[in-house]
């Protein structure tokens, strides 16, 4: 007998035990009396409320976004506060909030966008005019002479004072003749000056600050999720009777794939098909750990599909690189590199590379609450990416866009993880089934772990022509992989000019595990691969690793690249003496350059190590330069150098995930370990490759490029053994 | 079946079954979600509080075995004032901060043991993970609070 048939008793039980009815305080899904614009209000009391729509994944962006408008508002910092603009609101109103940017940055990613700066940056400064000039009208004096400064409005004249908050509800209705133009940067007195601790941080440290898993709701019902566990595969038996008498279960709710949903009514900034569910059971229960158990307990068959003809990794790994040895489809070609590998002379050098499916490994493991009415869906949800959320809560449960409303949740860790929204897609199928009850969806950390959307396993044969003067003439890079994104590689400076010929190709095999964008997607593998070739040949060439770099960028418009390089070696002690087993290895790269000079975040580190004879290695030291144009917040720049240092770190000294008849094998820290405390080289971040040039790109994602690179090429150095692939901890490090 | 334990020094009857880990009862029945699930196997520490002063896993304690009173962050203090959370903040050393709560609580309990404690002593107890990569601002918190402690 199919039990799946029994998924109509669980839902009518739950019907039964329901009828609850919640007041949800949505309050700012429509303008608010005190908004001066969508971005911002201020209150009688001089609370200055800025609607951030990125989500804080713990890069700053809230305090950030708030600093911004404190530039131009002229408020007292203590009298700020944010929350997350709501995306109801931004459906409803035509894109209020998202035409302040472009679709990945618009209720995603960074706070430091261009046109977000200037958004922001304009509300302050019209707010500010509004406020003065409604002291003016109070006072019946010129607007000119109304100074405004740390939430208080003077009247030069009369030595008279107003505080904001006494006026703002009179400013809120001030419609200016002109906005006001902004201040040029060099008058700036809190951006690229203050460091305030972040708006969030006594909310942390109290444990107050609420993330996706810590969402309380009357009446809420937790699950515990399983998908099936080969990616792809299908539910093929569950016995859900089986565990219905077991303490507080609810129900087992049983996601189909292949069930109708509802329309895409909502813009999405990606495909709503990278969030497609996957086959699964759920049980239902009044506390999490009944959840978890009566799961445990739950008799479950699946059907693997294709997946399963992935035996081994050896087997995955195998197939990857076999497939870098043949021609495939271009992606790029510059010059003619085939007719310069077919000219004689000068010489070749050829290596091939892999590194391995990686998971994100968020702290906060995947979650997430949803309340699925006849008419209404709100979600509460640790979001990377709110619309996204929100098309797929429009798509799953198939209500109006008007009736959803998504409600951001702090994020316990994103790194690229909760941006497609595999997440709530889950938690909204389930929820769905549970109608009229908010359900708590829990990811187990093995589930977690084991049902990513993983940094994508790739391969790759590069190989180069250099001239008689060593110098490389033509490049080739072959790779292979499924979901692999092609930034760092196509649009590397050596494949936009440095180098006269290159060809890339890539090829695309059968692989079921599902990719996503891990930290630098696509970057964070291309740079370990190029940057370890470039020091092959450099090696090749009998030439010491930083000149050989310094003289491929001779002629490159960006002289940043030099200088991030310079600072690093000469911070490092580069070309100091080392004893055998003990080396300094550089490497260079950047982030989101698009193929362009002065563009992206360049990074350079050059990491120092030591290698025992049995092959144990230690990193010593990390120095890293890096070049974003300029910068807003000194020590965020900091946190987020040390911090992708850190994670750079740990994804190539020590991360990988097995495959064992289409499954994961790793399911938690024992088995996919993390860097700690003890484990911690020191790591130096310095200023002195900042160019001035006006752009303030991102800095979380450029560490990842050139840490691993930089240890792989200072191993080289230590012991003479080039290392191709990652993590470092399963390579044969031992010398003699 | 009801349990009484004191938790945050108030005693409390839990009506959960006795193998449920201690994480679940103060996150699920008792409303305390400052104490974090991180792994549920004991490895990660973001579930760290104190039984009888002494930073355990919360998640390895079934709740029958909750003999000794238990704190948590939210007794950390009651307004954010003790040194460690006020160097946690004037050094920004949350970046997500979902593993922050743990390393509090283990942090606060070797400065009890070890009020002025050196690099190693705090390798040695600090074994939680942070995901970000905070290592080096945790380490320079809990000397700030040190040296605040002894000034």
């Amino acid at each position: 007998m199919n039990r799946l048939n029994r998924r109509t008793f669980v839902v009518s039980a739950l019907a039964a035990g329901g009828g609850l009815t919640l007041s949800i305080s949505d309050a700012h899904a429509t303008r608010t009396a005190d908004e001066f614009t969508p971005w911002l209000t201020i209150g009688s009391d001089d609370t200055v409320t800025v609607r951030v729509a990125t989500p804080e994944i713990g890069n700053g962006a809230m305090t950030q976004c708030a600093m911004t408008v404190a530039e131009e508002l002229g408020c007292a910092w203590s009298h700020i506060r944010t929350e997350f603009a709501p995306v109801n609101r931004n459906y409803m109103e035509g894109d209020t909030f998202g035409k302040a940017d472009d679709y990945l940055v618009y209720f995603g990613g960074r706070s430091t966008g261009a046109l977000r700066m200037e958004t922001l940056l304009q509300a302050g400064a019209s707010a500010r005019e509004r406020l003065k000039a409604a002291a003016a009208a109070r006072w019946k004096v010129p607007v000119g002479e109304i100074e405004a400064d740390e939430s208080v409005l003077t009247h030069r004249v009369s030595g008279r004072t107003l505080r904001y908050g006494e006026v703002a509800a009179l400013a809120a209705n001030v419609t200016l003749a002109h906005e006001p133009a902004l201040k040029p940067q060099a008058q700036w007195t809190l951006l690229g000056k203050a460091a305030p601790s972040k708006l969030n941080n006594a909310d942390i440290v109290m444990g107050k600050a609420q993330y996706g898993m810590d969402v309380r709701l009357p009446g809420m019902l937790y699950a515990a999720l399983m998908q099936a566990p080969v990616q792809g595969g299908r539910l093929q038996w569950v016995d859900a009777e089986a565990v219905r008498g077991m303490p507080g279960v609810h129900s087992v709710v049983v996601v189909d794939p292949t069930e109708p949903r509802g329309p895409r009514q909502a813009k999405a900034p990606f495909t709503l098909d990278y969030s497609a569910p996957q086959s699964a059971v759920a049980v239902v229960a009044d506390h999490y750990w009944q959840a978890r158990k009566a799961l445990e307990a739950l008799p479950v068959v699946w059907e693997a599909g294709d997946g399963a003809q992935w035996k081994t990794t050896d087997q995955l790994k195998t197939a990857a690189l076999e497939a870098c040895e043949q021609p495939s489809k271009v992606e790029k070609s510059v010059g003619d590199a085939e007719a310069a590998f077919a000219t004689p002379g000068g010489r070749t050098v050829e290596a091939a590379y892999l590194t391995p499916y990686c998971d994100h490994a968020t702290m906060e493991p995947l979650n997430g609450t949803a309340l699925v009415a006849k008419d209404r869906v709100d979600v509460w949800h640790p979001a990377q990416q709110t619309q996204m959320t929100f098309a797929i809560a429009v798509e799953e449960t198939g209500v109006p866009p008007q009736n959803v409303h998504i409600h951001q949740t702090f994020v316990g860790g994103g790194f690229g993880r909760r941006v497609f929204g595999d997440d709530v897609r889950m938690v909204l199928a389930v929820a769905r089934k549970v109608p009229g009850r908010p359900v708590h969806v829990i990811w187990s950390r093995e589930e977690s772990m084991r049902q990513g959307r993983y940094r994508p396993l790739q391969a790759v044969k590069l190989t180069a022509r250099l001239a008689d003067d060593g110098m490389p003439v033509a490049l080739r890079a072959r790779y292979s992989g499924r979901g692999l994104f092609p930034m760092g590689m196509s649009d590397t400076a050596l494949m936009s000019g440095l180098i006269p010929n290159v060809r890339i190709e890539s090829a695309t095999l059968p692989l079921h595990i599902l990719t996503g964008p891990y930290r630098g997607p696509g970057y964070n593998s291309h740079a370990f691969f190029l940057e370890s070739f470039i020091d092959e040949c450099a090696a090749a060439a009998g030439a010491d690793p930083l000149d050989y770099r310094l003289r491929l960028l001779a002629k490159w418009p960006d002289p940043a690249w030099a200088k991030c390089l310079q600072t690093v070696a000469k911070e490092s002690g580069w070309g100091e003496r080392t004893p055998r087993g003990e080396g300094r290895g550089i490497a260079i790269s950047n982030w989101s350059m698009g193929g362009k000079p002065r563009a992206g975040t360049t990074c350079a580190a050059v990491a120092r190590v030591a290698v025992t004879p049995q092959g144990e290695l230690s990193v010593k030291q990390i120095d890293v330069a890096f070049d974003c144009g300029r910068i807003v917040n000194r020590d965020a720049v900091l946190a987020q150098l040390e911090g992708g240092s850190v994670f750079g770190l740990n994804m190539s000294l020590n991360e990988a995930l097995n495959i064992e008849n289409g499954r994961i094998v790793e399911g938690n820290f024992h088995e996919y370990p993390m860097l700690r405390m003890a484990d911690m080289p020191k790591i130096r971040c310095h200023f002195g490759g900042l160019s001035g040039h006006d752009r303030f790109t991102e800095l979380g994602e450029p560490p990842v490029g050139p840490v691993g690179p930089a240890i792989a090429n200072a191993i080289f150095a230590a012991t003479g053994k080039r290392i191709r692939q990652t993590p470092f901890r399963n390579q044969d490090l031992a010398w003699s | 079946m009801s349990k009484a334990i004191t938790v945050n020094g108030r005693a409390l009857a839990v009506d959960a079954d006795s193998e449920t880990p201690l994480l679940w009862v103060l996150r699920d029945h008792l409303g305390l979600t400052g104490t974090k699930y991180g792994c549920g196997i004991g490895q990660c520490g973001a579930c760290t509080v104190h039984l009888d002063g002494a930073p355990v896993r919360s998640c390895q304690i079934p709740l029958g075995a909750v003999d000794a009173p238990v704190t948590t962050i939210e007794a950390l203090s009651f307004d954010g004032s003790h040194p460690l959370q006020l160097a946690w903040v004037s050094l920004n050393v949350p970046q997500c901060g979902y593993c922050q709560t743990g390393f509090l609580m283990a942090a606060d309990a070797l400065l009890k043991a070890i009020p002025n404690p050196s690099d190693a002593d705090i390798d040695a107890a600090l074994t939680n993970i942070c995901r970000c990569g905070t290592y080096d601002r945790i380490r320079a918190g809990v000397h700030r609070a040190a040296a605040g402690r002894e000034a």
